[in-house]
């Protein structure tokens, strides 16, 4: 087993056991913790897939941004903050079928076709890629951040609750 | 450099857990954090995919750079919802926004 191989067993493992520990966490936060950790141990599985610009993005962009905002959405519904969430339903089906996805995806992984692995790539190689071949893909990601900007303003805006609230009490 | 199966299966593990948080969880942040499981194990295969491209391109790693954009847009969309439930309703558990009207 060589160096690479055994890195990856134990980011993976990490991984598994830090996702697996976010959904059963009973406290909020202590999912976002753990969600947080879990996003490490993905950046560290595309380092070693010599993928450094994307694991530095996963870094930034998950670790960093959503966490935070994950943790804001948590402190502004702050009464539940500490709150305990009802006992998990753990139903049979749920499991039954969470069983079925991983046999089939793992079975699935163990029959496709391999090629030989690449060297990786530079980050100039991957923007010249993004920006002539999916500078299409890149244009459309800008117009759907813009209308979730003014979405999420609009969801969000104070006097819709109030607005939606008077319409009921009247 | 990791076998690609390994990756493949690691990604469908991943997945798998994804789903059993959205089958389980009604806490709506929760559903979101399940959700960015699935977008990630996701971005994982395009990763992988990329690293043992036959022609040497980087596409997936593009297509992988697109998604994170897109997985941090969605979030931010579903912590707006998230607020206005809160707001209207007074709770975030999905069981209880009975209707779609914010």
């Amino acid at each position: 087993m060589n160096v690479d191989a055994l890195l990856f067993a134990l980011v993976a493992g990490a991984g598994i056991v830090t996702a697996l520990g976010a959904l059963m966490a009973r406290e909020v936060v202590h999912t976002i913790m753990w969600i947080a950790v879990f996003f490490i141990t993905l950046a560290l599985t595309y380092f070693l897939l010599l993928a450094a610009f994307l694991g530095v993005l996963q870094l930034a962009v998950y670790a960093g941004a959503v966490t935070i905002l994950l943790l804001f959405a948590v402190m502004v519904v702050r009464k539940r903050i500490f709150s305990r969430e009802a006992a998990i339903g753990i139903g049979a089906p749920a499991v039954a079928l969470t069983f079925l996805v991983a046999y089939l995806m793992l079975e699935m992984a163990t029959s496709v076709y391999t090629s030989e692995p690449g060297q990786g790539y530079s980050v100039a190689d991957l923007s010249r890629n993004l920006f002539t071949l999916n500078g299409a893909w890149v244009l459309a990601l800008g117009l759907v951040m813009l209308s979730a900007l003014v979405g999420a303003i609009y969801l969000a805006h104070e006097s819709r609750g109030k607005a939606i609230r008077s319409e009921e009490g009247a | 450099m990791i076998p690609l199966d390994e990756l493949l299966g690691f990604s469908g593990v991943l997945f798998a857990i994804g789903i059993f948080g959205v089958l389980t969880r009604r806490n709506f942040i929760l559903l979101l954090v399940s959700i960015e499981i699935i977008m990630n194990a996701a971005i994982l295969n395009f990763i992988a995919f990329a690293a043992y491209s036959p022609s040497g391109s980087p596409s997936g790693q593009s297509i992988a750079v697109i998604l994170i954009g897109l997985a941090a847009t969605e979030i931010a969309v579903g912590l707006a919802i998230v607020l206005a439930l809160n707001r209207i309703i007074g709770s975030v558990n999905v069981a209880q926004a009975m209707e779609l009207k914010l």
